[in-house]
């Protein structure tokens, strides 16, 4: 026995979920863009663009809500439903990061240039988080628990790159105290970029939930 | 398979009712093959699977109910207070009275309420005050409230689920300790289904209880554990998964359990 309606209210789900990754992914590498180029035009349409994340998650927990409340799902199913909803909340939040991004790329604009070896390994930082998730949206498609271990993983390359920029942005502060506001927007931002890998390793565990019902700390 | 966490919290708990490689058959046709089960005492074991599966079958095995069909026999063993219940020395009567049962259907006897829920000590003669025995039992079936006043009336006048409760009185009137139940609930409205399932929670501190049911949901939220039976490619009942339910129902083990319960097939 088959079941058509639940099957395709349970796709329904993974498509949103789908949709919101592929977003903030794209928020992300916007953010940057605007922040290197120093593009105030698009920093502002990543902060306008959150609209449709949030608007996104509005929709996946309202069809998940649905969908419990309607078809009783259990074991596989219900892990998966349970499991988006936490991806859900998850993608939302890193959506508010690409926006915190864009939102000092904006203020970045009107200060001077900071030194390339900074902007180098920032841009490298938010290279890898756009692919941390750009690959744990691949293993969500594709239900793979192992890709989504390998994911969180590669969360160190990005932590070692923030301790690296700290390190780097307080020696600078201290030799050059008159950029301590553009240091202070670069610092965030990292910091950011560090939160959003975090973010994405959190997602990896819902991965490994939803397919095998085990909660595990990957981090 | 039976996933080694779950088999040890099986295991840690005594067990009232333990069945070893039992096989049954009617006639030539096999319906039960190998079956090892140790179901947990003062808990609700629930048993599940597709029609013809051997679910009734099994619970039937356990007051030797299938003794009334003819050329249909068991093999192995199925302990109970030690004591295997096949044997054909084993007292029927004496059993049927530790083992009762619960049908689908409401089965008062065309009699009072009183008359229904004493009519089980009667026949073993017992010299107990009746009407506390019948007080008590009412009370346990959480249907004494109902009934207090009117206990010389027919037993036909009782809604289905006062009925099915009148009829879980009776059985626990001669103090089993194990309660079948065969889809207890399954002719019964909604509010009534609750209250069967509220009472066997309460009646699970005194008693052992199994629980066949069609109703997935049901077994989820009233039973502690669960027996998913399914019938093998050669037509056998075979027992297929037991575990804590929490555990049955987030974490199955097995492909088979997991298609059933998802209602991909059944």
């Amino acid at each position: 026995m088959a079941r058509p309606l639940f099957d395709s209210e349970l796709e329904e789900v993974r498509a949103i979920a789908s949709r919101m990754a592929s977003l903030v992914e794209e928020a992300i590498r916007l953010a940057m863009r605007a922040l290197l180029e120093r593009d105030a035009d698009i920093a502002t349409a990543v902060v306008e663009g959150d609209e449709k994340v949030n608007q996104l998650h509005h929709d996946l927990r309202e069809e998940t809500f649905k969908v419990i409340a309607t078809q009783a799902p259990v074991a596989r199913d219900l892990r998966l439903l349970m499991g988006v909803q936490y991806i859900g909340a998850e993608l939302e939040r890193i959506g508010d990061y690409a926006v915190r991004i864009a939102k000092r790329a904006r203020r970045l604009a009107d200060e001077p240039e900071p030194g390339p070896s900074t902007l180098v390994d920032l841009a490298r930082m938010g290279e890898l988080a756009e692919k941390q998730v750009h690959d744990v949206l691949d293993a969500f498609i594709r239900v793979d628990p192992e890709a989504a271990t390998r994911v969180a993983e590669n969360d160190d390359a990005i932590d070692r790159l923030y301790r690296k920029t700290f390190a780097e942005q307080m020696s600078a502060l201290a030799a050059d105290p008159e950029h301590v506001l553009a240091t202070q927007h670069l610092l965030n931002v990292a910091h950011t970029l560090e939160r959003i890998g975090d973010r994405v390793t959190n997602v990896a565990e819902d991965i490994v939930f939803l397919d095998t019902g085990r909660v595990v700390e990957l981090d | 398979m039976i996933d080694p966490a779950a088999a040890a919290t099986v295991e840690s708990l005594p067990s009232r009712v333990q069945a070893t490689n039992l096989s049954f058959f009617y006639g030539d046709f096999m319906a039960l093959k190998d079956i090892n089960l140790s179901v947990p005492e003062n808990h609700i074991t629930a048993m599940i699977g597709p029609s013809g599966c051997g679910k009734s079958t099994l619970i039937r095995v356990f007051n030797r109910m299938y003794d009334l069909v003819p050329r249909s026999r068991a093999e192995g063993e199925v302990l109970i207070d030690g004591e295997n219940i096949l044997d054909p020395r084993t007292d029927v009567v004496g059993l049927r009275q530790r083992v009762g049962m619960v049908f689908q259907r409401p089965n008062p006897f065309p009699m009072s309420i009183y008359d229904n829920v004493a009519y089980g000590p009667r026949v073993l003669g017992w010299k107990a005050n009746l009407d506390e025995v019948v007080e008590h039992s009412l009370r346990q079936a959480a249907l004494w409230d109902d009934v207090k006043d009117r206990l010389k009336r027919s037993a036909m006048g009782l809604s289905g689920g006062q009925q099915q409760r009148l009829v879980i009185a009776r059985v626990l009137a001669v103090e089993p300790e194990v309660i079948l139940m065969d889809e207890p609930a399954s002719a019964l409205d909604p509010i009534a289904t609750l209250k069967i399932e509220e009472l066997a929670q309460e009646l699970k501190k005194s008693y052992t209880i199994l629980i066949v049911t069609h109703n997935m949901q049901q077994a989820a939220r009233a039973s502690d554990f669960t027996a998913f039976l399914m019938m093998n490619e050669a037509r056998y009942g075979e027992l297929v998964e037991f575990g804590p339910t929490a555990e049955i129902f987030n974490r199955p083990q097995n492909k088979l359990t997991e298609d059933y319960i998802t209602g991909r097939f059944g």
